[in-house]
């Protein structure tokens, strides 16, 4: 069964730096649609990598686009240079991104990004109007919908004193 | 965001589909709470999805001749 919050409290607890982005931001704003994966947006640098072995290693995490759904443990391999992965964990989905489409990288995300607790730990979460700006640029009939669910989240964030 | 805005906003979601009392319940919420709350729908989700493939499977086997 998929556990997302705990997906997240790994990561918090081996120290990674990322944004929350995607369809979990929109949850963590008031967003009633379910998510089966977290996104985040991160500098996918050896040193992230790492991190995020440490963070994952007993949800068994795997390369879930590969053929042979390759260990993400052993792969990528020293020196290897990635942008993304998209990967499978016991406690489901986490698709580590290091640009969103219509917002930019990690450091322009984090620059406007707010923060919120979780399970005890600090995390920085995409803005509201970026993730908007995000689910309009990708264009597909989901997250368009999803865009106008979030719009009306803002309105209402707005109204309230 | 102008009043104008927020309403059109609003009404788009509306037409859209979206229950807008599901959000205002959520907003009630703290961040956490909105977490932990969408990851019990999503068990449940994937609770019903393994039982539906299970309910498929049982349906379609073989009927063992008594």
């Amino acid at each position: 069964m998929p556990n997302l919050h705990l997906l997240l409290k790994k990561l918090g607890e081996a120290s990674v730096e990322f944004v929350i982005v995607g369809g979990y931001a929109g949850v963590l704003y008031g967003s009633s649609l379910v998510t089966n994966d977290v996104d985040i947006c991160t500098i996918v640098s050896p040193g992230t990598v790492e991190k995020l072995r440490v963070a994952l290693r007993d949800l068994h995490p795997i390369h879930r686009m590969t053929h042979q759904r390759l260990s993400f443990l052993e792969h990528p391999s020293a020196g290897e240079t990635v942008q993304n992965l998209y990967l499978e964990t016991d406690a489901g989905i986490l698709d580590v991104l290091s640009q969103i489409d219509g917002v930019g990288d990690y450091q322009r995300l984090n620059a406007k990004a707010i923060e919120v607790e979780l399970s005890g730990y600090k995390c920085r979460v995409i803005s509201l109007s970026d993730l908007i700006r995000a689910k309009e640029a990708v264009g597909r009939e989901k997250d368009l919908l999803a865009a106008k669910e979030l719009r009306a989240i803002a309105a209402k964030r707005e109204s309230t004193p | 965001m102008t009043a104008a805005e927020r309403e059109q906003a609003i009404a788009e979601a509306m037409r859209a589909g979206f229950d807008l009392s599901i959000v205002d319940s959520n907003l009630a919420l703290s961040p956490d709470e909105r977490a932990l709350r969408h990851d019990s729908a999503l068990e449940l989700v994937h609770a019903l999805r393994e039982a539906g493939s299970a309910y498929a499977q049982s349906s379609s086997a073989p009927k063992k001749a008594g």
